[in-house]
């Protein structure tokens, strides 16, 4: 009863029987898609009956798309707002929190994190009716307060800032809780012999909590930016669609536009295809550099 | 066998419950038998048409006991999923379909041959059906000349405004020929008492976002964004003239308009708050608003839009529906004689007005007298009458599968074109007016480059349409 010497008392079969479930099901919900989407990148459709072969046009005309370059670039800002504005905040708040002289940590903790527990639709929903203008609580309440014009245009002409700030209002405290489990975990001691060493607060923090909680905060960086690049669902809701101008457009929403609502999915599966690149070179990116800086 | 018991036997016995039940379910499911719905399946997306031919279609049933209709109600994006799933991928679908025009224009961006609604044109015309129907109704529901749904409405549009306050102002507004003649009468009201910045009221319910109102008001001048042909006609000097002025009356010192968009809290206190005092208003707005807006009853008159010039057209359209039988309904005549029930009975169009102020677009049921009934919302103006007596003049409107994107890109043409007046300081249609042509020669150029692209719509269809419209 070896594997050595190959007695057994299965049957060699034994083992495909054991993985044909998942084979199937990966076969038929990952494998097959993938191939089709490819297969559909060099088609026009209409439905999988109607296709005409195209060659490379859909991919031509895609990098002269202007609408696509506008939702590659609205999304990359958000994406960069979200790794330099959002998760600097996540883990200052992160680190305010993990101090032990701060009072009532745990209530702020959940206050912070509980936005999170919103479903993001109800987000969306309630930042529309807090950036309207006229009646809206920020040109209302900034109105009261500063004079601040209540005609603001939150939604048609800062679109992008105001995606920002309600994916900050909702986003923070999840980001928070992963800096507060690395936090937790950085060495106690080494932060006492750094400051019994002399170095102030800012030192302590660059050379030696930075470093402790670097695997964490790459992964937070990896994992903000795919979520980034694959927003929909908050600008979807806020904006109606891409927002005045496509002000709000963003990568996968122009996907669904064009695969669902134009039903050209042969377009809609090269732009899906680009996506995929460009998440994958980003992901390998963030694995050459986090190497470097572990080495 | 005896390899396959072994295998069995050294499973653990938890592990032979989940098979065992994993087998059992398996054939159950198998040999369950599917219940089979009898009768026709109508999909539509209205509460209230739902509302209004559930006493016509229980009519039907006591008579059609055999084949009784069903009514499932669905959400506007879930009809158009499945619908368009069921017509792409040649499933089952319903038996008809109550339907807007976007979605209609989706159905029709593939080719002639496999649009999934039945070709209707051959029996519409046989029929003489469109001979009792205006003609502009049929427009949203035409694809390269071939009707595909029997129109529901018209949808007129005129003017709805505050008589109580601009009336009590001394102005007759009823004195207004022009867009022009309009803003100069209105001017006095938008005075900012409180110095805040931001006169106390606007003029006029319109804002840039708001594609519909933008095409009524291209449509209404003359303009269009697709020629009979379904060829974009974005780029035209009257286009461009209709934007800058529409673009002039969002912002700069003649701004007179304020977007409360319909359907939403914040809109709907606007226009109670008295915040404005006119909306561009199509026949189902106004029975929206006696529903929403009820602190308004009696405050609101009717009249007949300002043209652009002298002597021009005094009315647009917004909206529509039609009915449409999919080539997957097993009995074709049957959805049609349902489809003609509900659509040219005149108890329908009776209903259809009073519960939703929707006039109906057949020509002879106008002469019933509850149009001309004075409605107290309306401050007793015979609205029904009012809205009649401009359907004769409707705009024709495209069913192109490109409209929505010309819509979008004529609204991004005039955002950009705000920006420019912004950046620029000067609001004036002579200063505007060369850019908005910029503007819309390259809104022409992105709406070609996407026509281009689909190749269906360069080719012929294959069969001839009348042979398979008769066959059905």
């Amino acid at each position: 009863m070896s594997l050595e010497t190959g007695s057994t008392s299965h049957p060699r079969w034994a083992p495909y029987v054991f993985l044909a479930p998942f084979l199937i099901l990966f076969g038929v919900f990952t494998i097959y898609p993938l191939i089709q989407a490819v297969i559909l990148a060099f088609q026009q459709t209409y439905g999988p009956n109607t296709t005409r072969f195209i060659g490379l046009d859909n991919f031509r005309y895609l990098f002269s798309d202007p609408l696509f370059w506008k939702a590659l670039r609205n999304t990359a800002v958000y994406s960069c707002a979200s790794v330099f504005i959002q998760l600097p905040f996540s883990l200052a708040l992160a680190l305010w929190l993990n101090h032990p002289k701060v009072k009532g940590r745990a209530i702020f903790r959940l206050i912070f994190f509980s936005p999170s527990l919103f479903g993001i639709v109800f987000v969306a929903m309630l930042f529309s009716l807090i950036f309207e203008k006229y009646t809206g609580l920020l040109n209302v309440g900034l109105h009261n307060l500063f004079g601040f014009s209540l005609e603001f245009p939150w939604l048609e002409e800062y679109t992008l800032t105001a995606l920002i700030l309600a994916s900050l209002w909702m986003s923070i405290g999840f980001n928070m809780i992963y800096f507060l489990a690395a936090l937790q975990g950085v060495s106690v001691e080494l932060l006492e012999a750094a400051r019994i060493d002399g170095a102030n607060a800012w030192h302590r923090f660059f050379h030696v909590t930075l470093p402790q909680i670097q695997p964490v905060a790459a992964f937070v960086v990896l994992l903000s930016l795919i979520g980034s690049f694959q927003l929909f669902e908050l600008p979807w809701i806020l904006l109606g669609g891409g927002g005045p101008d496509n002000k709000g457009l963003t990568i996968v929403m122009y996907l669904y536009q064009t695969g669902f609502e134009t039903g050209d999915l042969g377009y809609a599966s090269a732009i899906g295809w680009i996506l995929a690149l460009i998440l994958i070179t980003m992901a390998v990116c963030q694995r050459t550099i986090s190497k470097r800086f572990e080495s | 066998m005896t390899t396959l018991i072994q295998v069995c036997k050294n499973l653990s016995l938890g592990t032979r419950v989940l098979l065992a039940l994993a087998v059992f379910s398996s054939i159950g499911i198998v040999l369950w038998p599917a219940s089979k719905q009898e009768g026709m399946d109508l999909w539509m997306f209205t509460r209230l048409h739902e509302r209004l031919y559930i006493p016509l279609i229980a009519e039907w049933n006591t008579e059609h006991a055999k084949s009784p209709v069903h009514i499932s109600l669905l959400s506007v994006p879930a009809l158009e999923r499945r619908l368009l799933s069921a017509f792409l991928s040649g499933t089952p679908a319903a038996d008809l379909a109550e339907i807007i025009r976007e979605t209609a224009a989706k159905t029709f961006s593939g080719p002639l041959d496999d649009i999934g609604f039945v070709d209707l044109t051959d029996r519409i015309h046989d029929e003489g059906i469109d001979k009792q129907i205006v003609e502009a109704s049929f427009s949203p529901w035409t694809s390269r000349g071939r009707i595909f749904g029997l129109p529901h409405d018209v949808h007129p549009v005129a003017l709805a405004y505050r008589a109580d306050i601009i009336e009590a102002a001394g102005i007759d507004i009823t004195k207004a020929r022009t867009w022009s003649e309009f803003f100069h009468l209105l001017a006095p009201l938008m005075a900012d008492t409180n110095r805040d910045g931001i006169p106390d009221r606007f003029i006029l319910n319109y804002g840039i976002g708001n594609v519909d109102v933008t095409e009524a008001l291209i449509l209404q001048a003359g303009g269009s964004f697709f020629d009979p042909d379904d060829h974009p006609v974005i780029y035209t000097p009257l286009n461009a003239r209709v934007i800058s002025e529409l673009v002039s009356w969002t912002e700069g010192p003649a701004r007179a308009a304020v977007d409360a968009p319909e359907f939403s809290a914040s809109g709907n206190k606007l226009k109670l708050d008295g915040f404005v005092l006119c909306s561009i208003m199509p026949d189902w707005l106004s029975g929206v608003w006696k529903n929403d807006l009820r602190g308004l009853s009696g405050k609101i008159k009717l009249m007949p839009l300002p043209a652009w010039d002298e002597g021009g057209l005094r009315t647009s359209v917004i909206g529509g529906t039609m009915i449409g039988v999919p080539k997957a309904a097993p009995n074709f005549e049957a959805s049609w004689a349902v489809a003609k029930y509900l659509y040219l009975s005149p108890d329908n169009a009776a209903r259809l007005f009073q519960e939703a102020g929707i006039i109906t677009p057949i020509r002879a049921f106008w002469k019933n007298p509850m149009y001309d009934k004075p409605d107290p919302f309306f401050c007793g103006q015979p609205i029904g009458r009012t809205y009649i007596n401009l359907c004769d003049r409707l705009p024709r409107r495209s069913a192109s599968p490109f409209n929505f994107l010309a819509k979008q890109r004529m609204t991004d043409a005039m955002l950009t074109l705000r920006q420019y007046a912004r950046e620029t300081g000067d609001y004036s249609l002579a200063h505007l007016e060369p850019k908005a042509s910029e503007l819309l020669a390259q809104a022409q150029a992105s709406v070609e480059r996407q026509i281009k692209k689909n190749v269906f719509l360069r080719e012929p269809a294959t069969k001839p349409q009348k042979e398979e419209s008769q066959t059905r």
